[in-house]
């Protein structure tokens, strides 16, 4: 493919982005809330494609349809159970929102820090958060670098991929923080859900003469793909060891739960809810459609997680539907980066700095909020050229690790007797279990490193909890405003 | 039903069909009785279970505005 028109496309993207996030600062407010969370009001359309833009990353059309052609059809329940996660926003939803607005929390991490009346839990969650997410966004950044490389055939060099990438993000960020995010986002929910559907259409028709074709190769050529553990990937090991983590993503990863701030009311909230799970159900499919017919078409990849950018180089695929391809997996990433940046930036400004320095005006607050988006910009950056092993196992153990925020969470609304001192046990002593089990690939019981910091981080929350005080006031006013708002209406 | 009833309910309904997506589709006897399509099947219609279950217990959500 050549090298000057993926330059064009992407820069084509870029302006049309460009436009979008400038307009989006007009309507933005000046105060902290305004900049970080949209002044809490997004409604439910832009809230849902905005939510799915940022939990879809480049992962799908690349990773998960790996999977499918690695382990065939559980890579379906890994990424449905994934999907199914959201049950937990309908117990947890309405209580974030209720909370956020009461309180005025700016992150889910302020939120535990003053549930447990805790600056330290503030800035252990937060710092939490920042090691694992800057992997994982770094990783990001890789993917794009190396399917900008292999789809113009080496003519766009890896770092170059991953400065474009890294640029476009950082500059819709700074320009109208979350409104500019939310709106670029939903640009590049409608890029990445519109081309991925078609193309596999496409795909399907002309490599398959349709969908019932593609099952009935699939079932004569590898019957063992379409069930569980099938070829041996997916063994129940593997399966719980990659699924229980990401079930939890809409609590354990801040920059999904601080989206449960946002919505403009409860009954946008539910469309967001709406929107994201039919927008998920349907990308799912398409991934491991995707991944299907990798396995037909491309029997012999050594890499799985090359069967999108191998697929893309076949001739039954047009250079135009490939681009289009490489562009919704451009925006994919992009779009799961720029809003892990601005989630940081709001985090380590209100959970880390304005913790030291108690006496900050809000005018000072948001600037050093806006001064640490491109510094994560630049850190992210900077891992992703580095390209380290330890890079891919802490963004491996990012759902790992950042499921140690869980029992805290769940504890903060449903039970009086969580403490401080459990909070911050349960996370750096699980979060230091995930990291060291990821990195040295030591599964004890044969459990994955997600299992062991969930079981761990939910033992010790418990455990520490019923040894220390619990800040009992606090805990009873705060539980005693969410009975008085929900039960009158009768919301679970 | 009660509001305490029904968060019992609904949280309960919800682990038993997560925790039969996690088990279920991995055992001989699932594999005996369904077609090779079985697991693609039993994941798509839990996922449309779930989507049914969450528009059903989000319906509320619009009352609380009307406050």
């Amino acid at each position: 493919m050549n090298a000057s028109t993926i330059y064009l496309v992407l820069f084509l993207y870029f302006i049309v982005g460009s436009i979008i996030a400038r307009y989006a600062r007009k309507k933005l407010g000046s105060g902290v809330n305004d900049f970080f969370l949209g002044g809490r009001t997004l409604g439910g359309i832009i809230a849902a494609l905005t939510y799915s833009a940022t939990t879809y990353s480049a992962f799908m059309l690349v990773g998960l349809a790996g999977f499918t052609y690695l382990g065939g059809v559980g890579a379906l329940g890994f990424e449905l159970i994934y999907l199914s996660g959201l049950v937990l926003v309908a117990f947890f939803g309405p209580r974030l929102w209720l909370v956020g607005k009461r309180y005025n929390y700016l992150t889910p991490t302020e939120m535990l820090g003053d549930r447990y009346q805790s600056k330290k839990v503030a800035i252990v969650s937060a710092i939490a958060a920042v090691i694992f997410l800057i992997p994982y966004s770094a990783v990001q950044l890789i993917g794009i670098g190396a399917l900008l490389e292999g789809i113009s055939g080496g003519a766009i060099p890896f770092l170059a991929g991953v400065g474009i990438a890294a640029v476009i993000a950082v500059y819709w960020t700074f320009t109208g923080g979350l409104k500019a995010v939310a709106w670029t986002d939903s640009l590049q929910a409608a890029v990445m859900l519109t081309v991925a559907v078609l193309s596999v259409i496409f795909i399907i028709y002309n490599g398959f003469g349709g969908l019932g074709n593609m099952f009935a190769q699939l079932e004569a050529r590898y019957p063992a793909w379409l069930t569980v553990p099938g070829p041996g990937f997916f063994n129940i090991h593997a399966f719980v060891g990659l699924t229980l983590p990401w079930f939890f993503f809409s609590l354990s990863n801040p920059q999904v739960s601080q989206r449960l701030f946002m919505p403009r009311s409860l009954s946008q909230m539910r469309i967001m809810v709406m929107g994201f799970l039919i927008f998920g159900f349907i990308y799912t499919l398409v991934s491991i459609f995707w991944g299907f017919s990798a396995r037909l078409l491309l029997p012999d990849l050594e890499v799985a997680d090359a069967a999108t950018p191998a697929l893309l180089s076949l001739d039954i695929v047009p250079v135009s539907i490939a681009i289009l391809v490489m562009l919704g997996i451009s925006a994919a990433a992009i779009s799961t980066v720029n809003s892990i940046i601005l989630t940081l930036a709001s985090m380590v400004t209100r959970d880390v700095f304005k913790n030291f320095r108690k006496d900050t005006s809000e005018k000072r607050e948001l600037l050093v909020g806006k001064i640490f988006i491109p510094l994560f910009t630049v850190f992210i950056l900077a891992f992703a050229t580095l390209r380290l092993d330890l890079i891919a196992a802490l963004s491996v153990a990012s759902s790992a690790g950042l499921l140690v925020m869980v029992p805290a969470l769940i504890g903060a609304f449903f039970w009086k007797r969580g403490t401080a001192a459990a909070v911050l046990a349960s996370i750096i002593i699980g979060g230091g279990i995930a990291t060291a089990l990821q990195y040295s690939g030591y599964y004890p019981l044969g459990l994955w490193p997600g299992v062991w910091s969930g079981l761990v981080s939910t033992f010790l929350f418990i455990g520490v909890s019923l040894l220390t005080r619990p800040p009992e006031h606090k805990a009873e006013e705060f539980l005693n405003y969410l009975q008085e708002e929900l039960n009158p209406k009768k919301i679970i | 039903m009660t509001l305490k009833k029904q968060r019992i309910f609904w949280a309960v309904l919800f682990v038993i069909m997560i925790l039969a997506a996690f088990i279920i589709p991995f055992t001989p006897l699932f594999r005996d009785l369904t077609s090779v399509y079985g697991a693609f099947l039993f994941w798509n219609i839990f996922a449309i279970v779930v989507i049914v279950c969450l528009g059903i217990i989000t319906a509320k959500w619009g009352d609380y505005d009307e406050r």
